[in-house]
């Protein structure tokens, strides 16, 4: 792990911010922590990048804190500089021995190329985004800490950011907050779910939705429906049959054996089917359950 | 690109030290200026039966009338530029910015003074030979003992203020609210400076000494308050690292 906590908790006076939160973040892996507005989640990134000190636990991180880069959530530089000069200010700071051209690199990564003389002050707040991030990269952290990146971003500026946080992937380890569930899905493999500062769930993303996804099938038919859903509660393998506007949801006890017995079944009986496509659960169905 | 440089492209781009440079020397310009037609600029507004009677302005009254100003319009000028650097806590995302990616927030703290009081030492140095010259051409020759020795006094007076600013910021967040203590700071120490037989030992009576060693050479013992002002500003310093250090963010 190239992160771990132990019982982590912190207090501003009276209101609990977390609470014996015991996070382990594999090295190498892009760890979605999910959670409602007021979680604690920025408050977790804040103490491992050692901007806030925990009331109680332990933070072990597995690097060197120069190899640690935190992406506040809305980044703001020097109106007055360039974008050029912040990241090569990032550059000097934390790792002094870049190769000349490595500013420009990131810049252009960050399709940043063009802006990269102009001050920051007239950049878009996409734009602000990507230098931010291109300002955390520069120097090749270890580990990437990084606070709702595209929480306010228009879809073109968060499709940018989500492309620049994949290409990390293999490179570094990252841990990225958000409350945008779709996002976390797209590009974390680890998920770890905040709650009231308590962390309710943690581990492989595959694992928290394959273990809780129910088999079904969600099948869109020509009318009339009812007529195949009576013809397919009759059969063994089926659990239950809920009915919709054009579609039939499928409980089913095994995907294997609808695999099978479905399109079968749906012949048998004259069905004119329109898709037929396993339901897959996803990210929000679980974070719904686990924090409702 | 260092923060040293990141604090020198604040005050140029920002025009901050044209601000400093550009009080100090227009108080240098026009205090001299003052002090030699005050006299004829009031008395033409002499009515009948009143009259005004000024004394033959004197070399001393030129940088007297400089440093007068210069002590309080260019302090305020020059606290206000020291706050907005040395308060780099006040935007959360820019502190994050700069915090995260330093050992120690003495990286920060160290440059921001040096910087914003080198470029205050400036302005008073600028303005200062700017007020002398013009003394010199229109009112006579000034003592350059006593210049030197005031100016450089006034320079440590400055040192001192800005280390305050420094010290005050790492306890409040704001620009503004940075800005207000260290002034209202200094205020009190001036009130203060009033306390028979303390005045001495205080900072702010180094900001007379100027105008005071010019006019009439009085063998004034500024050693107390040098050595006062030295340790607080080392102190203060001290204090802005540890203070801002510990401040979460």
């Amino acid at each position: 792990m190239i992160v771990e906590t132990a019982g982590l908790g912190k207090r501003y006076g009276a209101h609990v911010a977390l609470h014996g939160v015991d996070l382990a973040v594999p090295r190498g892996s892009v760890y979605g922590l999910v959670g409602p507005n007021g979680a604690g989640k920025t408050t977790l990134l804040g103490i491992l990048a050692g901007l806030r000190r925990p009331t109680s636990g332990t933070v072990r991180l597995d690097l060197p804190r120069t190899k640690l880069a935190l992406l506040p959530d809305t980044p703001q530089f020097d109106p007055w500089l360039t974008g050029r000069e912040v990241v090569a200010l990032a550059a000097h700071l934390v790792a002094p021995g870049m190769p000349p051209g490595r500013v420009a690199d990131v810049l252009r990564d960050a399709g940043l190329a063009v802006a990269a003389d102009r001050t920051v002050g007239g950049y878009s707040r996409g734009m602000l985004q990507r230098l931010g991030l291109a300002a955390t990269v520069v120097s090749d952290p270890e580990l990437l800490l990084l606070d709702e990146p595209a929480s306010a971003l228009d879809p073109a500026g968060r499709r940018e950011v989500l492309d620049l946080i994949g290409h990390l992937r293999g490179r570094a380890t990252v841990i990225l907050s958000s409350h945008i569930l779709s996002d976390v899905q797209e590009v974390c493999d680890t998920v770890g779910i905040l709650r009231e500062g308590e962390l309710r769930y943690q581990g492989p993303l595959d694992r928290l939705l394959v273990g809780r996804a129910v088999p079904a099938y969600r099948i869109h038919l020509r009318p009339p429906l009812e007529p195949v859903a009576q013809a397919l509660r009759t059969r063994e393998w089926v659990t239950d049959v809920a009915t919709g506007d054009g579609w039939l949801r499928v409980g089913v006890r095994s995907l294997a054996q609808a695999e099978s017995g479905l399109p079968a079944a749906l012949a048998a009986c004259g069905a004119r089917v329109v898709s037929l496509a396993p339901e897959a659960v996803d990210l929000e169905d679980v974070f719904l359950e686990l924090t409702s | 690109m260092t923060i040293w440089r990141l604090e020198v492209l604040r005050l140029v781009r920002t025009r901050r030290l044209v601000a400093i440079i550009g009080i100090y020397l227009f108080f240098g310009l026009t205090g001299p200026l003052t002090a030699r037609y005050l006299g004829a600029i009031l008395g033409r507004f002499a009515t009948e039966g009143v009259r005004v009677d000024f004394p033959p302005p004197v070399p001393a009254d030129g940088i007297a009338q400089f440093a007068g100003n210069a002590s309080q319009i260019g302090l305020l000028v020059v606290v206000l530029v020291a706050s907005s650097a040395l308060a780099f806590d006040a935007r959360r995302e820019m502190a994050v910015f700069l915090r995260t990616r330093v050992t120690g927030v003495r990286a920060i703290v160290i440059p921001a003074y040096v910087v914003n009081s080198g470029a205050a030492i400036a302005g008073l140095v600028l303005g200062s030979l700017a007020a002398w010259y013009e003394t010199v051409v229109l009112l006579g020759g000034l003592p350059v003992g006593s210049m030197l020795l005031g100016v450089a006094l006034g320079a440590l007076f400055l040192a001192f203020v800005v280390a305050l600013v420094g010290f005050v910021a790492a306890l409040v967040r704001g620009v503004l609210a940075t800005a207000g203590i260290a002034i209202v700071t200094v205020l009190i120490l001036a009130v203060i400076a009033n306390i028979p037989h303390l005045g001495r030992w205080l900072p702010t009576s180094l900001v007379g000494a100027l105008p005071s060693r010019v006019r009439d050479g009085a063998p004034v013992d500024y050693l107390p308050a040098t050595v006062v002002t030295v340790v607080l500003t080392v102190a203060t310093m001290a204090g802005a690292v540890r203070f801002g250090g510990r401040r979460e963010l």
